[in-house]
């Protein structure tokens, strides 16, 4: 009960209460807002003890942050032994950086006179806190290593799953006890952030980068609005000519590429006379192609039949290749009726043509993405990449007389009857409209 | 041109008896809180003397102001923009309470509760950080009046610059000269604290040129404490919040003058609205040392040339302000007279507090310590005076003696001018010559007399109509503002967990 409220109630807690709490703050107290240093009072060991700390503990979150945020990417990037190494040394390069920094401190805030009188309960648990969690995490780095790579599938689903609601306790609970105060001890900071002077955090000054270096404030709207025009002069003036230039850079790129074709279209290189015959030839055969492909398409959709095999050629374990009125490709074979089977040849899953011999279980491979299907049923194997099956075809058996003897309808039923004796006589055809004999 | 106006301020340094009313009208009205207590908004320093905090123009410990680099660009001396980043953690040229001093008071109690015995109970000092007892070490003004002069006077960072024989001039116990230097936050044009400001809490109003810190938006990252080069900003170690003298501005919007310049027994301070060209204040800083002060001069705007009113009134800039800066006192002495100079122009900050350099000591010397009035020596004086040029220029044109002579030259030929008519002890035509050489009229020495000597009130504080009305954010629901203090804080401004 106590396990799952630390693993599944807190973060909740703790993530509603960091927003609503800073924002109540923010709202109520705002001039309580500070970093509170306390440099004036006490330079000499707190530049020993700050510096190491921010900087240590800058790198440590970043780390967690890409492996639990990026699990992906950052398993791809842990997959290389030589980064999985490098980033746990840096891992406990900087824990290590951040405790001596905390330790520092902590010292200092206990035996500094000064800085004691601006010292409140909170401070002493924030550090306090703050030094028990580092030393859980350089313990789980020591006792269960590579946590860099084994938490992508623990830690960041885990956070995931928190994130997109749907908490998944499983995934942590089998982790070591350390592992898990590790964790809870994090919500536990989270939720300390808007109760303490870890506000801070969120007043990380980047604007600064980028501001103008004079801050002017008008109290008077009315004169704001109306000296505005003038002070605002120059930046406007600026933003326009920058975004000029993007535009003139953007035009002279173009510019250049559809030059650089024309020039090439115009002046570029010939080709030589036997390259130009050698193209011209290609282009030729594949024009005869297509006006091949088009005569076959037209003369089968001018016949009535169109003829595939004789019966007697048929074999039950090698298929033959066929085109269908649709031009697509299809099999033959001879089913254990002793009657025609055919089916498409087309795979399901991307179209391409099955293998036409069976193996084992009397299945048809589709060599592209390892599809086998059943010949009898057309119905791919499980697991594989296609799902539908092939579809059969109808198909009429025909006498020397061209008389209609038998057929198979697209339903699967069949008509007519056959006679043994005749049967190494008639042909397979399929046909343009369905034929049903009686 | 991009007209602002700016209210500034002269302070004239011959009339300063050094008895820092200003600074405890000041520390009474403003700065009696806890975290507080060493902030002195106003302080008086001697000259020759280390200031507060110790050495504070020592700029390669302290690092404020803008430096000008090859190309003839400002760049902040103390950081940079990346850097300021990394020195949220730690700044190394933030000064620490030892550089000020720790703010003690008495255990009082001890008087009352001691049991009787032989000797007087004393009542000691303790610390008004820690509450312990402590020694007390450094103060304010711990170096008043060249007291412990060999200790601290010469470590003064003005001296480095001058000559064996002028320090000794100095120093010279018999002749001991000195003045007093009040300062206050210069509100300067080109702030470097605001520059410096991570969190965009500094500003300056718009309307009047006041540096101000937005409380609510200030976290306590300190930049502004190293940035600015006066050390006029304080870090409050209780509420984690840096402050500044905000120049009265309740007092001034009620029409009052700030408390300091109210206070000041020797009526030294003038105040007044000075127009300057917000889109030059770069550029005027960016020039050699010798020609800053003649540069930043060039910045300001001529309050009665029709082009400037024009580009004032476009700018919003209202028919009360344009009135109060052609009445500017302010405009007067710095531009018209050319009698006040900024404080340390080398800081290119472009200070708006002007200080005429102290005469009285300059013209002592000649005469066997008796000040010298005679005609035949305005000039010569100022060869051996007691209070070397080159010092007064460190101080006030960024060591361009030229300047500074010819603010003294005036100031001496105005005192020749009104002895020869009050007295009658001295040639008026030599004098009436000196006046010439000065290139002053008599119209000017009567009109520098009037507002050195008499000039009362409303004559030395031209406040302009900076109306309440105005100033408050016309947002605030006055059922909301109503419980608000001075500075608009409805909610107590505590420290925070």
């Amino acid at each position: 009960m106590m396990q799952s409220f630390l693993l599944l109630g807190l973060p909740y807690v703790a993530i509603l209460g960091c927003i609503a709490g800073s924002i109540w703050r923010f709202r109520t107290r705002r001039f309580s807002y500070s970093a509170l240093s306390s440099q004036f009072l006490e330079d000499k060991s707190l530049v020993l003890g700050s510096m190491p700390w921010h900087l240590g503990i800058f790198v440590v979150l970043a780390g967690h942050a890409a492996a639990l945020l990026f699990p992906r990417v950052w398993a791809g990037l842990v997959a290389s032994p030589t980064f999985l190494l490098s980033v746990e040394a840096i891992g406990l390069a900087a824990s290590a950086l951040a405790f001596v920094g905390l330790s520092v401190l902590l010292v200092r805030r206990l035996t500094n006179g000064r800085v004691q009188a601006v010292t409140s309960v909170v401070d002493l648990v924030v550090l306090a806190i703050f030094l028990a969690q580092i030393v859980l995490g350089v313990l789980i780095a020591v006792i269960h290593p590579y946590g860099a790579a084994w938490s992508t599938g623990t830690l960041a689903p885990y956070l995931w799953s928190l994130l997109t609601l749907r908490p998944d306790a499983s995934l942590v609970i089998d982790l070591p006890p350390l592992v898990q105060a590790h964790l809870a001890l994090a919500w536990g900071i989270v939720l300390l952030v808007p109760f303490s002077r870890l506000v801070h955090v969120f007043s990380v000054p980047l604007a600064y980068l980028w501001r103008a270096p004079q801050v002017v404030v008008w109290s008077n709207p009315r004169r704001w609005s109306s000296s505005v025009a003038a002070a605002t002069v120059l930046p406007a003036r600026r933003l326009f000519l920058r975004g000029a230039a993007a535009l003139s850079v953007g035009g002279a790129l173009l510019a250049a590429g559809t030059a650089e074709t024309l020039g090439r279209f115009f002046f570029g290189p010939r080709l030589s006379e036997e390259q130009q015959a050698r193209l011209d030839a290609r282009k030729l055969e594949r024009l005869r192609q297509t006006q091949r492909e088009k005569e076959l398409a037209v003369e089968r959709a001018a016949q009535r039949y169109i003829r595939i095999a004789t019966l007697s050629e048929l074999d039950a374990r090698k298929g033959r290749y066929f085109i269908d009125y649709e031009m697509r490709p299809a099999l033959a074979f001879l089913g254990e009726d002793g009657l025609p089977l055919l089916i498409s040849a087309k795979c399901t899953h991307l179209g391409c043509t099955v293998a036409s011999e069976l193996d084992a279980q009397g299945r048809v491979l589709c060599p592209c993405h390892v599809s086998f299907f059943d010949i009898k049923t057309g119905m791919p194997n499980a697991g594989a990449p296609a799902k539908e099956p092939l579809p059969h075809l109808a198909w009429v058996l025909m006498d020397d007389t061209q008389q209609v003897v038998a057929s198979r309808g697209a339903d699967g039923r069949d008509y007519g009857r056959v006679d043994p004796e005749r049967a190494a006589s008639l042909s397979v055809y399929i046909a343009k409209r369905e034929e049903r004999v009686s | 041109m991009d007209v602002r106006a700016q209210t500034a301020m002269v302070f004239h340094l011959d009339k300063c008896i050094g008895c820092h009313t200003c600074s405890v009208a000041c520390k009474n009205v403003w700065t009696d809180r806890p975290g507080a207590e060493y902030m002195w908004w106003n302080n008086v320093e001697t000259k020759p003397g280390t200031g507060y905090p110790e050495r504070w123009e020592d700029q390669e410990r302290f690092r404020g102001g803008w430096t000008r680099d090859g190309d003839g660009r400002l760049a902040l001396r103390s950081q940079g923009k990346w850097d300021a980043l990394l020195k949220l953690f730690y700044n190394p040229a933030q000064p620490n309470l030892d550089d000020y001093y720790e703010p003690w008071t008495y255990r009082y109690a001890d008087l009352f509760d001691a049991k009787s015995g032989d000797d007087q109970p004393t009542a000691i000092a303790i610390s008004q950080i820690t509450g312990e007892p402590m020694a007390i070490e450094r103060g304010p003004n711990w170096d008043d009046d060249l007291a412990g002069s060999p200790l601290h006077a010469e470590k003064d960072v003005n001296l480095d610059s001058l000559t064996e024989t002028e320090r000794k001039a100095l120093f010279d116990v018999e002749q001991l000269a000195m003045m007093y230097l009040p300062r206050i936050c210069n509100h300067c044009a080109n702030p470097s604290c605001v520059a410096s400001c991570p969190s965009g809490a500094l500003y300056k109003r718009g309307e009047d040129g006041i540096v101000l810190i937005d409380q609510d938006k200030c976290r306590g990252w300190r930049a502004c404490v190293a940035a600015c080069p006066y050390k006029k900003i304080y870090f409050n170690w209780k509420t984690g919040k840096s402050e500044k003298c905000i120049l009265c501005f309740p007092r001034l919007e009620t029409g009052q003058a700030p408390a300091c310049f109210h206070s000041c027994v020797g009526r030294i301070r003038y105040l007044g609205v000075l127009f300057y060209d917000a889109e030059r204040v770069a550029s005027a800083g960016a020039v050699s040392d010798d020609a800053l002060v003649e540069s930043y001069r060039s910045a300001l705007l001529d309050p009665r040339d029709p082009d400037v009113l024009a580009a004032a009134r476009r700018n919003g800039i209202s028919e009360g302000f344009i009135d109060a800066a052609q009445r500017s006192p302010v405009w007067r002495y710095v531009v018209e007279w050319k009698l006040a100079l900024p404080l340390h122009p080398e800081y290119r900050t472009f200070p708006m507090l002007f200080y005429v350099p102290p005469l009285l000591p300059v013209m002592g010397r000649t005469q066997g310590g008796l000040y010298g009035h005679d005609s035949r020596e305005f000039h010569a004086t100022f060869e051996d005076a007691r209070i070397p040029i080159q010092y007064l220029a460190n101080l006030f044109a960024a060591g361009n003696r030229g300047v500074v002579e010819d603010a003294l030259r005036r100031l001496a030929a105005v005192r020749a001018y009104k002895r020869a008519q009050e007295l009658g002890d001295l040639d008026i035509d030599s004098v009436l010559a000196a006046l010439r050489a000065a290139g002053l009229t008599t119209t000017d020495a009567e009109a520098i007399h009037r507002l050195t000597a008499i000039a009362p009130y409303p004559e030395r504080f031209v406040i302009p109509p900076i109306q309440r009305e105005e100033a408050l954010p016309s947002s605030c629901d006055p059922e909301h503002c109503k419980g608000s203090c001075g500075l608009g804080a409805s909610v107590t401004p505590e420290r925070g967990a």
